[in-house]
């Protein structure tokens, strides 16, 4: 573009730079604003009440179980999506026949509409007639049928399990791709070197793919931590609260009760939460890097 | 790369533990779906159904199915359209231009897409109720549009960037409009870029449920999530019903993803993987 149609990239610009600002920066910005104002059902009339609502939120037992819960749900589910990502990646990358095919079919998850992940595996852990409790009394590993998705001992992890199945494909995907620039002759100069798999893997495949890994746990981080549909439709945040995260916690307060400051406030939380959640792991990775130069 | 006997039998042996474990779900989900309703699916469940049947099919496809599924088609497809060509033209103008303040409003871009729905639609909400647009599809195409347009820029910008400026120039030193260098040689060359875009967009749009949740109260308005949400609590216990609408509402993107998948992959991986 020369300078001449400087105006035209600007028009090109504007619908954009004007949806964002109206439907995602003002909305963010008027979080905080919500967050310092007390309305409710009753008296609609937002009113200016200061830090008030953080530190009732804040003295809320509930607070913290929302925390701990949010914690292990993204920590669970970033690290088991991305093992098992990467481990898909692997194995759908060896040149076997059939491997395309295989590629595109376990993609399918991800497709599935989040609502119909979570319908499909409710029913998949019914007690009476699902196939969970069906497919482990067979092979012996329970002996009778439990209430996964009912039970506050079993309920995060059942939920963490349908996350984890629905989101693995992606992390695949972009582990495949980052796989098919790891230098082909460095894996066999370390053959030649009498290296194993598992060294070949350790020394010359991840430190290959390294940002790669870094971007996709950010990524997958991030929409860990803001999953709303398959928790909500799974457990409604139940049993007991014990699988009730931050979205969950946001959308009942807001459109349950109508607490929209309370709302707010538990918004405002999240974001800095998961702010020192993405920070806290760039930081280890960085930490970890430096002390293990690449070779 | 060639493998001994051992490993390959192992590989191929993961692969498939690989494919049961992604696809029992599905073909479970099939398989009820086909089930007539005399016959149990308790423990021990036959796998396939001894007699099946589209009856499910004909049931779970009411008159309320019919207009969440309009619905959903509606919104999907006008957020799409939208989306794309706002984002088109934005990427074009972030790809092409040379100013710094581009390179901030890029960055702003990034950031946006990691704003947590939950966090910003409360404000959304009150505007949209100011504007007396709740309960509209109006309402969520305007939140679908805005949520999506980020990682459809993101997508869009990083394969525009990739395409040779030099038939831009050829054309403009051969006094082409602007816009028409536009249209007739960058829209064309960004075919795939716009393909895998729009899958992207139809991916996630189709399956929203927080905004639809929230915006929506009428069943008239009600889009295919919340729809077969609500099918939970009123024909909870008829899971071979609920199987056949699951299906009914995942054929569409399934089919529109394995014809696209190619267009939809590599748009998707090049990105994260150039960083």
């Amino acid at each position: 573009m020369t300078r001449r149609d400087q105006w035209l990239l600007w028009l090109f610009l504007a619908p954009t730079l004007l949806l964002m600002g109206v439907f995602l920066y003002y909305p963010m910005i008027g979080t905080v604003w919500e967050s310092l104002h007390q309305s409710s059902f009753i008296s609609p009339d937002p009113e200016f009440v200061g830090a008030q609502i953080y530190s009732r939120v804040l003295d809320d037992p509930d607070f913290g179980t929302i925390l701990a819960n949010s914690l292990v749900w993204t920590v669970g589910v970033v690290a088991l999506q991305n093992v098992l990502g990467f481990a898909a990646a692997m194995l759908l990358n060896q040149g076997l026949p059939m491997q395309g095919v295989l590629r595109a079919l376990v993609l399918m998850p991800f497709i599935l509409p989040g609502v119909v992940t979570a319908i499909l595996w409710r029913f998949m852990y019914d007690p009476q007639l699902g196939l969970v409790n069906s497919l482990m009394i067979r092979t012996g590993l329970v002996e009778d049928s439990a209430a996964w998705l009912a039970d506050p001992g079993t309920a995060m992890a059942a939920v963490i399990f349908v996350a984890v199945w629905k989101g693995f494909p992606f992390s695949m995907l972009i582990y495949l791709a980052a796989l098919q620039n790891v230098d082909e002759s460095q894996l066999e100069a370390a053959t030649l070197d009498g290296a194993g798999p598992v060294r070949k893997l350790f020394d010359v495949v991840l430190p290959a793919i390294r940002h790669v890994v870094l971007v996709n746990i950010v990524l997958t981080l991030i929409l860990t931590f803001n999953y709303f549909d398959i928790v909500w439709v799974l457990t409604r945040g139940g049993p007991q609260d014990s699988t009730h995260i931050f979205p969950t916690k946001i959308y009942e307060t807001g459109f349950g009760q109508f607490q929209f400051g309370e709302a707010a406030t538990y918004g405002v939380m999240s974001i800095l939460v998961l702010a020192v959640l993405v920070a806290l792991y760039v930081i280890v990775e960085r930490g970890t890097s430096r002390r293990r130069p690449e070779a | 790369m060639t493998h001994t006997r051992r490993t390959r039998a192992a590989i191929v042996a993961g692969q498939i533990l690989l494919a049961a474990f992604v696809l029992l779900p599905f073909f479970w989900m099939f398989s009820v779906s086909l089930k007539p309703p005399s016959e149990p699916f308790a423990i021990p469940a036959r796998l396939w159904p001894e007699d099946p049947t589209l009856s499910n099919y004909v049931t779970a496809f009411r008159p309320e199915f019919r207009t969440y599924f309009l619905n959903s088609l509606i919104v999907s497809a006008a957020s799409v359209t939208i989306c794309v060509t706002l984002a088109l033209l934005a990427a074009y103008a972030f790809s092409r231009g040379a100013l710094i303040a581009l390179t901030a409003l890029m960055g702003m871009v990034v950031l946006a897409q990691m704003f947590p729905h939950s966090a910003i639609i409360i404000p959304i909400y009150k505007m949209m109720r100011s504007a007396d647009l709740l309960d509209t599809k109006i309402a969520l195409i305007i939140a679908y549009v805005s949520v999506t347009l980020p990682v459809a820029i993101w997508m869009l910008r990083g394969f525009l960037v990739k395409l040779p400026v030099a038939l831009e120039e050829a054309a403009a030193i051969d006094g082409a409009h602007p816009l028409r260098l536009f249209w007739e040689i960058v829209v064309p060359l960004a075919r795939p870029g716009i393909i895998a875009t729009a899958v992207y967009v139809l991916i996630v749009t189709w399956q929203e449920f927080l905004f639809a949740l929230s915006f929506t109260s009428s069943k008239a308005e009600r889009t295919l999530p919340v729809g077969l949400n609500d099918f939970i609590g009123q024909y909870g216990i008829r899971y071979g019903e609920l199987m056949a609408s699951s299906v009914m509402v995942s054929a569409p993107v399934i089919a529109v993803f394995f014809f696209l998948q190619r267009y939809f992959v590599a748009g998707l991986t090049a990105g994260a993987v150039k960083g």
